[in-house]
């Protein structure tokens, strides 16, 4: 609660400057640039650079999303529900010409989850060199990069991408980033970061090997080795992009006071997708597969390798349709996606087939109405199908 | 027109298009009920609205798999009591457990200071797993039996079980059935006088309670009001794990035992003219002396589903020597090395529904063919599996179609 407070408290701030500013504080500095009066405390709130010298330099903004759902499994209902799935909001700040902050601030489920989940500091050297260090949204697949609610065309993420690479993965690291142009038409970018990696968490759930549950390691790393973090990406035309992936390093704590106290063992987790537009269509899709070294003491109940895929079709059309909002627009989406989250055994696996048809009255806010099934394989291969139906809102601001 | 929608007039086809498709396909989207009888994981009928909830709060606590953090461990053989009893019904031999001890010149050592009679061969990070001792030689390899219909087994008075005793065989048929009397543990709570053993492959529990505490405590290491300390490691003695004991309460304990009592059988599946004549052909050649076809339930003080009804489970409930195909060395209370409980037979047409397609059969899950189960049906069944080899072709199919039948 109380971290939550100063975290609202700061992002507020800015507001109340602005309301504030007439009656409170008095211009700190003059033509010149130079100080012209002491501040109430030097390096206090008034003295603070967002106040003196960056203002208007700083953006806010963010997204929301909230859902009404239903799931039924063997011809029982489970909800309906609403849920308040995330609010989160954005900061940018361009502190110099080449300097830029930004941060991102999740709210998930109200106030039940709050998360960073980015905050960094990018030092653009040249366009094809780029320093990012902070907490940085880990560039493995796509979709972790760019999974914004308001982004996306069906209300869930895909299994990939939240089951074997963890979206939404941040971590704390430092690398480089950016861009070259072979052609006019083509472009290639590369991110590398070195991070803290993930934690034993993935091995400690109770239904087998969860990598999501490895994340979050900001204070220290719990070995003393990073791991590496990178994407390649690949467009030799505007319309078409492939991109290939790579996390890996050891999670576990191997390693107390320089006392060697376990085997070193590494997750690699590598990813490969796609994007291609043609018109109104566009197809997207990501493959991952991650091998994790489990201690010989849980192997067989918890997964060495897990693998899925997941592939979509968007359709746009209906543009102009309603007339009294020429901007808006329709799009049907077909998803086929399966994740096998135990790779040697028969079952532990799910396939999922979606269908959505969604509104933008404007491009950045966007009704979601979609229809899922599902087969869910038990650890003995017993299948299992389940439906489930979103009606979605999601919106930038 | 400010503030109404106008929409052109494809956007109205379209919608039009997709309420009515979407109605037509409502039910064919969304899953339908699951058949009543064809599942294992239902209850008796006819319980009141309070016992339903302890059923239902059985039941998650009989799925619930625990993580490290939730008190796995130190040493255990799978996080949940679902992990070996898949949708209430038998193990997969992958999950099979290990029982070891010494037996020889007679004299049977359950190796109790060297983590006997169970093999966790699990442990959570940090802890070493158990391993079996070079000098065990009574390896008992095990999957879980099934989970269903356990309260009416529970309610068979002994004196029915006794009944069907015939320790030498004074009827000739070959067939000598004894029963594994068996003296509880204190903290079960109840007389320690010798009880009829009835749960197990080798009848050695008598009362459902305690094989549940056991089995949190055993399988999954996992303490309790009951059991409230924890299984200690072989090499290294008590360890604890990463939450305070007791990890689980009395009453989990109760609603996993309430939901155990109250779980169904499954329905019979149809009797054709061929799955009669296999149920004469199974009484006539002896398969019903052991595979008794039902027996009765006492009345029950708090279950008015478990009162004075018929039990069809296929068994005797009794300990025969099985011959070696079957033996295991391993001596649990007063069954020997080569004796079994019989093996109820009730709900065998759905096994396979419940491991992924495959029937695994036996104590151990050693083969999915029943003739292979019958093959290996030797001592006091020998005479039976020779009859069931001599029968036609037909007359054997007729056989398995009954047994599929069940
Ligand atoms: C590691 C696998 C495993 C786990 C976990 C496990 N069981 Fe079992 N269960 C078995 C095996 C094997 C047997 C047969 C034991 C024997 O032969 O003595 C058994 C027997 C039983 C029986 C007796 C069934 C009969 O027909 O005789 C009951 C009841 C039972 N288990 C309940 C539970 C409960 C409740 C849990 C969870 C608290 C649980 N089991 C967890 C493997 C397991
Ligand atoms: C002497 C007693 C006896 C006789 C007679 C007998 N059985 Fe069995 N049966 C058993 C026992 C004990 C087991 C359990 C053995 C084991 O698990 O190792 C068993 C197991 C089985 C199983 C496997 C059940 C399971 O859940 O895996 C089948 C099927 C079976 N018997 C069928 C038959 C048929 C058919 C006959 C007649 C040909 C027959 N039995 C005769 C005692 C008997």
């Amino acid at each position: 609660m109380k971290k939550f407070m100063t975290v609202a408290l700061s992002l507020i701030m800015p507001f109340s400057w602005v309301f504030g500013s007439p009656l409170f504080s008095e211009p700190t500095q003059d033509t010149t640039g130079q100080k012209t009066e002491r501040p109430f405390v030097a390096g206090g709130y008034y003295d603070k650079p967002f106040v003196t010298r960056l203002f208007g330099r700083t953006a806010i903004g963010g997204y929301m999303e909230a859902l009404w759902k239903l799931e039924r499994a063997e011809g029982v209902n489970e909800g309906p529900s609403f849920e308040a799935r995330r609010f989160n909001l954005f900061t940018h700040s361009v502190v110099a010409d080449r300097l830029r902050v930004a941060a991102e601030l999740e709210f998930e489920h109200g106030t039940e989850e709050i998360k960073l989940e980015f905050a960094f500091l990018d030092f653009e050297i040249h366009p094809a060199l780029t320093f990012r260090g902070g907490i940085l949204l880990s560039p493995i697949g796509r979709f972790n990069l760019t999974h914004d609610s308001p982004l996306n065309n069906l209300t869930e993420r895909p299994l990939v991408s939240t089951l074997i690479i963890p979206a939404a993965l941040s971590e704390v690291g430092m690398g480089f980033y950016g861009a070259f142009f072979p052609s006019a038409e083509s472009r290639l970018t590369y991110e590398i970061y070195a991070v803290n990696g993930l934690h034993d968490g993935l091995l400690a759930g109770a239904g087998g090997t969860r990598i999501a549950e490895g994340r979050g390691a900001f204070d220290e790393d719990n070995n003393p080795l990073p791991s590496l973090v990178g994407r390649l990406t690949y467009s030799p035309l505007v319309a078409l992009e492939i991109g290939a992936s790579l996390h890996t390093g050891p999670y576990n704590r191997y390693q107390v006071d320089g006392i060697q106290v376990d085997d070193k063992r590494n997750l690699t987790i590598a990813g490969l997708d796609w994007e291609y537009r043609q018109g109104t269509w566009d197809v997207t899709g990501e493959y991952a597969r991650a091998s994790i070294d489990v201690p010989p003491s849980l192997r067989g109940l918890f997964a060495e390798r897990q693998h899925g895929l997941y592939t979509q079709v968007n359709y746009h059309f209906g543009r102009g349709w309603i007339t009294m909002m020429p901007r808006s627009r329709f799009a049907a989406v077909g998803r086929y996606e399966v994740v096998d989250l135990d790779a040697d055994i028969a079952g532990d696996a799910i396939q999922r087939f979606s269908l959505g048809l969604n509104f933008r009255p404007v491009e950045d806010t966007v009704f979601k109405l979609d229809y899922r099934t599902d087969l869910h394989w038990s650890r003995v291969d017993v299948p299992k199908r389940s439906v489930g139906v979103n009606f979605s809102v999601a919106s930038y601001f | 027109m400010q503030g109404r929608l106008t929409v052109t007039r494809p956007f109205m086809v379209g919608s039009v298009i997709l309420a009515l498709s979407g109605m037509a396909g409502c039910t064919a989207l969304f899953t339908g009920p699951v058949e009543e009888g064809e599942t294992f994981d239902q209850p008796l009928p006819g319980l009141t609205r309070a016992q339903q909830l302890a059923f239902a709060r059985g039941d998650e606590a009989f799925e619930k798999a625990f993580s490290v953090k939730e008190g796995l461990g130190p040493i255990f053989n799978q996080p949940s009591c679902e992990g070996c009893h898949a949708g209430d019904g038998r193990g997969h031999p992958r999950t099979n457990l290990i029982r070891f001890g010494r037996n020889a010149g007679g004299v049977f050592d359950r190796l109790d200071t060297e983590g006997g009679p169970q093999l966790q061969e699990r442990a959570i990070p940090g802890v070493a797993p158990e391993t079996l001792p070079a000098h065990a030689n009574a390896i008992s390899v095990r999957s879980g039996p099934p989970a269903f219909g356990l309260g009416l087994v529970e309610a068979i008075p002994d004196a029915v079980i006794l009944a069907g005793t015939d320790p030498n065989d004074a009827n000739g048929d070959g067939i000598s059935g004894r029963p594994n009397m068996v003296v509880p543990p204190d903290w079960v709570g109840v007389p320690q006088t010798p009880s009829v053993g009835r749960f197990g492959r080798k009848a050695g529990v008598a009362f459902l309670f305690q094989q549940v505490a056991n089995a949190y405590h055993q399988d999954m290491g996992i303490t309790s009001d009951v059991l409230p300390n924890e299984n200690p490691h072989p090499v290294n003695g008590t360890l604890g794990d990463d939450a305070p004991d007791p990890e689980v309460s009395r009453a989990t304990i109760d609603d996993v035992l309430f939901y155990l009592r109250t779980l169904a059988p499954p329905k019979r599946g149809p009797v054709t003219p061929e799955v009669k004549r296999g149920e004469q052909l199974f009484q006539q050649i002896g398969c019903a002396s052991c595979h008794t076809p039902s027996m009765k339930t006492g009345t029950h003080p708090t279950i008015a589903a478990l009162s004075q009804v018929d039990v069809p489970l296929y068994s005797d409930l009794l300990l025969h020597d099985m011959g070696p195909d079957l033996a295991d060395n391993f001596v649990e209370g007063e069954a020997g090395g080569t004796e079994w409980r019989t093996a109820p037979l009730w709900g065998l047409r759905l096994v396979g529904d419940h491991l992924g397609g495959t029937h695994f059969y036996l104590h151990d899950g050693r083969t999915s063919d029943v003739r292979e189960v019958i093959q290996s049906h030797g001592g006091e069944a020998a005479q039976a599996r020779t009859r069931f080899f001599g029968l036609s072709k037909q007359d054997q199919d007729a056989l398995v179609m009954f047994l599929l039948s069940l």
